[in-house]
């Protein structure tokens, strides 16, 4: 086996990584660029002992949101149960009232549920946030193992790890599983979308057709995909990588031209499946994180494995004198913001900032959470063949169709700024590889 | 034959066409830029013939902007962004290594825009295109997919084979090929413009005029 060192391989494994488009879209000053998204070989290690408790953990978790939006869909016990407040639900921007009495195949609403974790220094891991509407990222790891492989095998051959490159293959094993009957698709806004490389090579690793919304019909209650001939195919799941109110113009935006007319009528029919489910923003609004662990109590009766960051909901009297009295070490975050945005570090505002953001936490109190900030262990990332320090967080992928699974891997990103905790791609971070052992 | 949509079956129409187009253009390039180095403004006619406007200052002018400039519609590197721009979105019909070619060739392109000698770059954007049509017919299982890919590449050639007022025996290859291979795809076309462009290219003189008219017709 040949012996070449994987960390003396991080220069080829980029090139090749910038060979297959391995890059996201940005949009900076109105104008759209493609941009590769660095990748760094020091894998995260996460031992099999440890992996088994995240793996316990977020299964319980995703579990518990889904009978979360099943419950808030339909009967609304955890409301009159008094366990979540009625106005915390309704006045989410995620809550649809168009989902209102609809419950998808298996009750299941999240089918890819992309958990954002990090390790404090003390070990323990924590979550940071759930996203159930459209998480992106499996492909990176995906396709940087099948490289990394290529490069060093003797690494691979030295350590036992498990294989990551199945997550194709439990992808299309949820969407077959949900499946009305038909072709999988992938809706893709388009090019110009910041995951454009993931829709694309998912689509392609799953079998899967790539489509935007002009490419499918709705037809006597159920959808197709056409050719030029007008032959069709009946389409049986939408793995759907654009927003809710994108998705169906005549029942949510009517503005929207990415979307398909109808596809919420069929989907309604229960003709075909969307993955995930329209409404899932009731659940992983960043106010609702605070009532998972609550949650997690309520539907499964079990205490949660894995803990929230410390949070507090300005929305209560008792959380805003906290957050006003221990202003200076907490981090306010906007819960409708995403990708890193509306994120800010109390102690590095300005008076002149603090000022306007308490009056605008005054004004709305239900826009914010306030946490304790992590100090979250450092990886290690290679920098000019030296290892330096630098934070990183994980989003690991749960899968939900018969059965929930997670999948034995992650994206590990991190920031490539010595400063800071932000670790969006967007927000020039780069990602690593995350290697689960198995032994 | 497998359900393509019309979207996509455009765009690996165009696909085929801008690959070709890159491709053959750059190779009849080479033919006018060696003309140049003595004949100078040479440029011109290759401009005329492929209804390129005349909008550069100088034979140096044409060589760099025809080369790389991206605001310039007809230059090599605009035609080769755009055969990118239908390549990156059809990644899941024709392979992420299929496509991989095609964004190699970008890559030497931009490298050749930074080159002092361009030119002999411009080989391996040759290569990578040459690759990126060898494994699309080793690799893509689909006889649909491939075929709208060969038929755009077909309409190409004999496009600018005409326009380059090509030998008879040249356009006569291109058309015999066209014609095994456009019933053997998903696309419509005018049967009465393919029987013409076979008609055209055996009468005694040759009427390129024609031949370009049946082409640009036949979709």
């Amino acid at each position: 086996m040949y012996e070449k060192d994987l960390y003396a391989c991080e220069g080829e494994i980029n090139e090749q990584l910038a060979r297959y488009g391995v890059k996201f879209g940005i949009y900076k000053n109105n104008t759209f660029r493609e941009q590769l998204f660095p990748f760094d070989v020091i894998p995260r290690i996460i031992t099999k002992k440890e992996f088994q408790m995240l793996e316990a953990g977020l299964i319980q978790r995703v579990d518990a949101l889904n009978l979360y939006l099943k419950d808030i869909y339909g009967e609304k016990q955890i409301i009159r149960d008094g366990i979540v407040p009625e106005d915390f639900v309704y006045t989410s921007s995620g809550y649809l009232a168009q989902c209102e009495g609809i419950c998808p195949p298996g009750g299941v609403y999240s089918h890819i549920s992309g958990i954002d974790l990090v390790k404090g220094k003390d070990g323990t891991w924590y979550i940071l946030e759930d996203n159930l509407r459209v998480p992106s990222g499996a492909s990176y790891p995906m396709i940087a193992r099948e490289l990394c492989r290529r490069c060093s095998p003797a690494t691979y051959q030295k350590n036992h790890l498990e294989d990551n490159r199945n997550y194709a293959k439990l992808l299309k094993e949820t969407m077959d599983g949900v499946s009305a009957g038909g072709i999988n698709v992938i809706l893709t806004p388009g090019r110009y979308n910041a995951a454009y490389f993931e829709h694309s090579y998912l689509a392609e690793q799953t079998g899967a057709k790539l489509v935007n919304g002009s490419e499918l019909k709705v037809s006597g209650d159920c959808l197709y995909y056409e050719d030029y001939s007008g032959r069709k195919e009946k389409v049986g799941a939408v793995y759907r990588r654009i927003s809710d109110e994108y998705l169906d113009p005549l029942n949510f935006n009517p503005e929207s031209l990415i979307g398909i007319p109808h596809v919420f009528d069929v989907y309604r029919k229960g003709n075909v499946a969307l993955l995930n489910a329209p409404g899932n923003g009731a659940a992983d609004d960043k106010g609702i994180y605070y009532f998972v662990p609550k949650m997690i109590r309520y539907y499964l009766d079990q205490e949660p494995i894995l803990q929230n960051a410390p949070t507090c909901l300005p929305f209560y009297e008792k959380d805003k004198q906290f957050v006003l009295e221990h202003f200076d070490r907490l981090v306010l975050k906007d819960v409708a913001e995403a990708g890193g945005y509306g994120v800010v570090f109390a102690d590095r505002m300005t008076a002149e900032e603090k000022e306007r953001f308490l009056a605008l936490l005054e004004q709305e109190p239900r826009r914010f959470i306030a946490q304790e900030v992590i100090d979250f262990e450092d990886l290690d990332i290679m920098e000019q063949g030296e290892p330096v320090p630098r934070k990183a967080d994980l989003r690991a992928f749960v899968l939900s169709g018969k059965e929930t699974k997670v999948w034995k891997s992650g994206l590990t990103r991190f920031s490539r700024n010595p400063d800071s905790f932000i670790v969006n791609s967007s927000q020039g971070g780069g990602f690593k590889d995350t290697w689960v052992l198995s032994q | 034959m497998g359900v393509i949509s019309v979207e996509q079956t455009d765009r690996l129409y165009w696909l085929g066409r801008y690959t070709e187009r890159v491709y053959t253009t750059m190779k009849l390039y080479f033919r006018t830029y060696d003309t140049m180095i003595e004949a100078g403004e040479d440029y011109r006619r290759f401009c005329q013939a492929l209804e390129i406007p005349d909008i550069y200052a100088s034979s140096e002018d044409f060589i760099c902007r025809y080369s790389f400039d991206e605001t310039d519609v007809n230059s090599l590197m605009s035609n080769l962004k755009r055969a990118y721009d239908n390549a990156v979105v059809l990644r899941e019909e024709i392979g992420t290594e299929a496509l991989s070619y095609i964004q190699l060739a970008v890559y030497a392109m931009q490298k050749a825009a930074k080159s002092q000698g361009p030119l002999i770059e411009f080989q391996k954007v040759l290569d990578n295109l040459m690759a990126f049509n060898g494994i699309c017919d080793d690799q893509i299982l689909s006889e649909n997919v491939r075929n709208l890919l060969k038929v755009g590449k077909r309409v190409e050639r004999i496009d600018l084979y005409a326009r380059l007022h090509e030998s008879r025996d040249n356009l006569n290859r291109e058309i015999c090929r066209l014609t095994g291979r456009i019933d053997r795809c998903s696309l419509k076309y005018r049967r009465k413009a393919l029987d013409s462009l076979n008609r055209l290219v055996k009468e005694e003189e040759l009427d390129y005029c024609g031949l370009i008219r049946q082409i640009e017709q036949i979709l």
